[in-house]
């Protein structure tokens, strides 16, 4: 394999299996994510799709197999490097309790995070995301869950990356609305996505599509 | 003015007033019977060991025992307030125990030199019921406090993670929960403060007075003694906490699982 090619290589799941309570979903999964490259993960839920990601961040560990970022396995060092280069935004994004704004406001207090919360840009994705300028002065706990779910994105986009885990970002969200986000994240070819979401909008000719299974489900369950 | 001294026999009249509790537990089914009695049972063999106890080292008053016997506390305090958090004993125990004996034999020793200006710091008259006073408090703030923070934490894996994932190190994403669970931790001291004299009349001024002291004396050792446990509750319950940390989150940032296990 060429240095070059090896450089592409930002994420790479190798021979990786998950188990739930000793039961194991899923075994031998292999994949390899380019930069620039958009991905989209589908299968029956309880396959493990969000385990994938969250692995990634080093939230939990493969039961079997090796997870590399930029070609460095993910252990207890790497995965910090991980969590500030990846964008992960979830299907019910939780914020905790607090203003939007000041909730905003820590997270761009975070040490990593070195660029301070870029008022212009925040209007400008706001607009984007159909927010109202109001919602930063209410309560997040008391948005609605497509209101969360923009918010959501909205923080992953001021974040500035450009690797992103995108676990049903919009789920919650209108029909308009999901189009706009998914073609929003997909008209940017120099992101690298990797997209769960049983959403039609995120589907694409081009884009490289995973189906999960479970491989051999009766013998390789552990019986207890 | 006498003190007039409860004899054992009129002490069962006190008992009585148990039946009570019972009563309203037995109609409602609380199902408070049995915790109603083994808790007045534990404290009354407690007590009357304490009093024994006490009563042979204020005889004795050696500075070294009365230390040794707020050290007993200290150790027992810190064991309680890990059961009562229902957290893991084994893993909390050593950062605890440090956290809670340095903040409150600093307060402690604060107040008996500079404030009360003992010529004998470690006099059992003194050393022995105030760091009972704030042992007592300080438990109850430690049971909170660490409690809350973790169960939290557990109770809001996603939220944990999710700041993880924007950028923050372990602290930082701990630092709103480090909050929620101090404030909880103290709020019953803020408020016990400031409805102190309108709505209560504290144990240790009822007992001055009872033992013939001023009102007047009273109310300055109630002054210090309630800024003296607020100090050592907030010191405490934020450096039980902070001290965790090592124990409690491994190199990824996540909480250790068997944290949440229950032992000794």
């Amino acid at each position: 394999m060429s240095v070059e090619s090896l450089n592409n290589e930002l994420i790479k799941y190798e021979n990786v299996g998950i188990s739930f309570e000793n039961r194991k979903v899923l075994s031998g999964f292999n994949l390899t994510v380019k930069k620039n490259q958009r991905i989209l993960l589908r299968g029956k839920s309880g396959i493990g799709k969000t385990t994938l990601l969250k692995m990634l961040l080093g939230f939990t560990k493969p039961s079997e197999g090796t997870i590399y970022f930029r070609n460095q396995v993910i252990d207890s060092r790497t995965c910090w490097e991980a969590r500030k280069e990846i964008a992960y935004v979830v299907q019910d994004t939780d914020l905790g309790e607090g203003k939007v704004k000041n909730l905003l406001n820590e997270i761009f207090s975070y040490r990593a995070n070195k660029e301070e919360l870029d008022h212009e840009k925040l209007r400008s994705f706001m607009r984007e995301l159909e927010l109202e300028n109001n919602i930063l002065e209410e309560n997040f706990q008391e948005l609605s869950g497509g209101e969360k779910q923009r918010i959501g994105i909205l923080i992953a986009l001021l974040l500035n990356r450009d690797i992103y885990l995108l676990d049903e970002v919009t789920s919650a969200l209108d029909a308009k609305l999901k189009k706009k986000v998914a073609d929003y994240f997909l008209a940017r070819e120099d992101w690298t996505l990797l997209v769960i979401s049983h959403d039609r909008e995120w589907e694409r000719d081009w884009m490289e599509t995973i189906y999960l299974e479970t491989r051999s489900w009766e013998t390789s369950r552990t019986s207890p | 003015m006498p003190i007039y001294d409860i004899s054992y026999t009129s002490l069962i009249f006190c008992f009585f007033l148990l039946a009570i509790p019972i009563f309203i537990s037995r109609k409602i089914r609380l199902e408070l019977e049995k915790s109603t009695m083994e808790a007045v049972f534990r404290m009354s063999i407690q007590l009357f060991f304490a009093g024994l106890f006490l009563n042979y080292i204020f005889n004795l008053n050696n500075g070294f025992l009365n230390l040794a016997w707020v050290g007993m506390m200290i150790f027992f305090a810190s064991y309680t307030a890990i059961k009562s958090a229902d957290l893991n004993v084994k893993k909390l125990f050593v950062p605890i125990i440090l956290a809670i004996a340095f903040s409150n034999l600093a307060v402690l020793i604060y107040v008996n030199k500079f404030v009360i200006n003992l010529e004998n710091l470690l006099d059992a008259r003194y050393l022995i019921p105030i760091a009972g006073m704030l042992l007592g408090n300080t438990l109850r703030g430690n049971v909170v406090g660490i409690g809350d923070f973790y169960n939290n934490i557990k109770r809001n894996e996603n939220r944990y993670l999710y700041s993880l994932s924007l950028g923050a190190g372990m602290y930082e994403a701990a630092l709103p929960y480090l909050r929620k669970s101090l404030k909880a931790a103290v709020k019953p001291t803020l408020a016990n403060i400031a409805s102190i004299g309108i709505v209560s009349l504290p144990g240790m001024m009822t007992g001055q007075i009872l033992g013939g002291a001023s009102p007047l004396v009273a109310i300055k050792y109630q002054i210090t003694i309630m800024i003296a446990i607020y100090v050592s509750t907030i010191l405490s319950a934020t450096l039980s906490i902070l001290a965790s940390f090592r124990t409690a989150f491994d190199e990824y940032g996540l909480v250790n699982q068997d944290l949440y296990e229950k032992n000794l």
